[in-house]
């Protein structure tokens, strides 16, 4: 272990949304750690809320439906509280933020040139020429051929290889402390999904910053990351370095998810996969574990009453007590029955 | 390597063809549609040249009354389209009322476009308490009858003139405007790159003027011609009812109430038509114009 200065510390923070009057939480009690120079992977399933985490950082969050309560700690400071005034002085400065989709995330009618340059207005004082010179700079920083060219064309005028490092070189302008790349890769082919991860690692080790890594694909998490996060309904459900994680998974929502992945050595007649559904948020139990009801097979006193988060080696923490009896077998036989 | 290569390719492609944008697909589509091409020569024709005349006209001389000019035949005592019952120039009139109707009708559309925009862009972007007043607000005086309102106003004004006019007009015709630009900035503003731009810490009046208005330009262009058709006919309409401009001020509408005499209109053609074909020709040249603005916007509909 490496001792390194946390960037971001995030402690017990619960987002909800409001729907027909209730506040349900879609973050429920997240804690963790954002360090210098590594890159923290948050994996899960479509709607257990890593992109509401992410958005819950830098305050992207709908007003008026949403409430955000815990603490996202910066430089000391806890960014929930901040208003839009203050983290606009962040926002970008420090954090920078990597959409998904780039299409869209990229205003249509404004040159690349012009959005690289929005973030620099705001937060430095460079003349309009220093300011095309940066641009041009950050084009070429993040593998654009022809950046002249470039900067002068409208986002449809590129692929979508070269829209997301245009992102990039969005989020990077300001050379920020912490990247928050929100499934970076996903609207893009494998060939290209490559080179932006080898991208944004490049650039992670040149300046020394921490980048956040919402992803749904483990093999991208297997390639960059440092420490994963797994996430389950709202909560992290396991942490631990990269190579714990894959070779000692310990909850059962991880060691499912690693079970799923296709691999062509192993003789399976089926793709193996996890029973059930993450629950809606409104249909989310209460109290208990929230991974309970998808491993109907394991006793009632596995579970936790008040799941919470217990540390079986360093750096490895694991939700809920109910890893200890899981094992695959179990399941299988029960499998059998059922067919 | 393989980088560079494809992009050699590019540039020569793009050398090849384009599509076409902006400001070329409505010229594409203008010299497809011929009324619209016809319409757009005729209006820019009648604008122009009855602001750049109107000036040479001499106000005084023109309303001033001469008993024997009483309704001369076009082409009698020097009058080209003859002259009405005060013996005042059909023609001086026609040329003053028509750049009066059209400096009219162009600062009713400046103002109501630019209030309707900034109240419609503000309601989309920030939506909530601010979006609720300004939608009850216009709700409110949609529901006023406008036109008494109106009249009420031009009696009661002590000094009325033509920028009392506009203002009073105004006050009134921004409502729908800024409904319609709200509705599309709510949807403009939900996008991610407004999310994008909000990551770089961008203030909130950056993003909506210079994020998300260019990408309503298209509905805005559209808006503003067709509102500016309507706007024409309005000056012309409420000086035909009396309660326009004064009197002493040479106007389309007076002309066209002069038919209102029924011997006038049976005999006195030269009077009442000029005026009225005036208004029909420009409106009915916007229009065209504003239809082919609005297909040229939607690529469904492109005859181009």
């Amino acid at each position: 272990m490496t001792l390194s200065k946390p960037l971001l510390e995030i402690n017990h923070l619960f987002t909800s949304f409001r729907i027909k009057d209730t506040y349900y939480d879609a973050i429920h009690d997240v804690n963790l750690t954002l360090n210098e120079n590594e890159v923290l992977a948050i994996v899960g399933e479509s709607g257990c809320g890593k992109s509401t985490l992410a958005t819950s950082i830098v305050g992207l969050h709908p007003p008026g439906n949403t409430t955000v309560i815990g603490e996202i700690l910066y430089k000391g400071e806890n960014l929930v509280n901040y208003s839009e005034d203050k983290l606009n002085k962040i926002r970008g400065n420090d954090i920078g933020f990597i959409f998904q989709d780039p299409l869209s995330a990229l205003n249509p009618l404004m040159r690349i040139g012009d959005q690289i340059e929005e973030g620099l207005v705001f937060h430095t004082k460079m003349t309009d020429q220093e300011r095309k010179a940066r641009a041009l700079e950050l084009l070429d920083q993040v593998g654009i051929v022809n950046p002249e060219r470039v900067a002068r064309q409208f986002p449809h005028q590129l692929s979508g290889g070269m829209r997301q490092r245009v992102m990039i070189a969005i989020a990077i302008a300001c050379k920020p402390r912490i990247m928050i790349a929100d499934e970076p890769t996903t609207a893009l082919d494998v060939t290209i999904q490559a080179q932006i991860l080898d991208l944004l690692i490049e650039l992670q080790q040149e300046t020394n910053a921490g980048i956040m890594l919402i992803t749904h694909d483990l093999g991208v998490v297997a390639e960059v990351a440092t420490r994963v996060a797994v996430m389950y309904a709202g909560q992290v459900i396991e942490v631990a370095p990269v190579e714990e994680l894959f070779r000692n998974p310990k909850h059962p929502y991880t060691r499912s998810l690693l079970n799923s992945i296709p691999q062509t050595e192993r003789d399976h007649d089926r793709l193996q996969v996890i029973q059930g559904m993450v629950p809606t948020l409104t249909k989310m139990p209460k109290s208990g574990c929230r991974f309970a009801p998808r491993i109907p097979w394991v006793s009632e006193n596995a579970h936790e009453v008040e799941p919470q988060m217990h540390e079986i080696s360093p750096g490895h923490l694991v939700r809920c007590t109910c890893w200890q009896t899981f094992n695959f077998e179990e399941q299988e036989t029960k499998e059998g029955v059922v067919q | 390597m393989e980088q560079q290569f494809n992009n050699d390719q590019l540039t020569e492609h793009e050398l090849e063809s384009t599509p076409a944008t902006g400001f070329r697909v409505i010229w594409r589509e203008f010299k497809k549609d011929k009324i619209a091409m016809g319409s757009l020569i005729i209006v820019a024709f009648i604008i122009l040249g009855s602001i750049i005349w109107a000036p040479f006209i001499d106000k005084e001389a023109l309303m001033k009354i001469s008993l024997l000019d009483e309704f001369a035949k076009p082409g009698e005592n020097g009058f080209i389209l003859g002259a009405d019952q005060g013996g005042s120039d059909i023609l001086g009139q026609l040329i003053i009322g028509a750049r009066n109707s059209i400096v009219i009708a162009i600062a009713i559309t400046v103002i109501t476009g630019i209030l309707g925009v900034a109240v419609g862009i503000i309601c989309g972007y920030y939506g909530g308490i601010i979006d609720n007043f300004f939608m009850r607000l216009i709700d409110f005086i949609i529901t006023l009858p406008s036109t008494m309102i109106i009249i009420v106003f031009v009696t009661i004004i002590p000094k009325y003139d033509v920028w009392s006019f506009i203002l009073i007009m105004s006050a009134f015709m921004w409502v729908s405007t800024a409904r319609l630009v709200r509705s599309k900035a709510l949807s403009e503003s939900r996008r991610d790159y407004v999310s994008a731009s909000k990551t770089m810490g961008t203030s909130d009046f950056a993003i909506m003027f210079k994020g998300i208005m260019p990408n309503l330009s298209s509905l805005l262009i559209v808006e503003l011609t067709l509102n500016f058709a309507g706007n024409v006919g309005i000056e012309t309409g409420l000086t035909f009812l009396g309660f326009g401009l004064p009197d002493t001020t040479p106007s389309l509408g007076t002309l066209v109430s002069f038919a209102n005499n029924q011997t006038v209109i049976a005999e006195k053609w030269w009077v009442w038509l000029p005026a009225s074909l005036l208004i029909l020709v420009l409106m009915l040249g916007i229009n065209y114009i504003g239809q082919a603005l609005r297909r040229s916007a939607d690529a469904k509909q492109r005859l181009g």
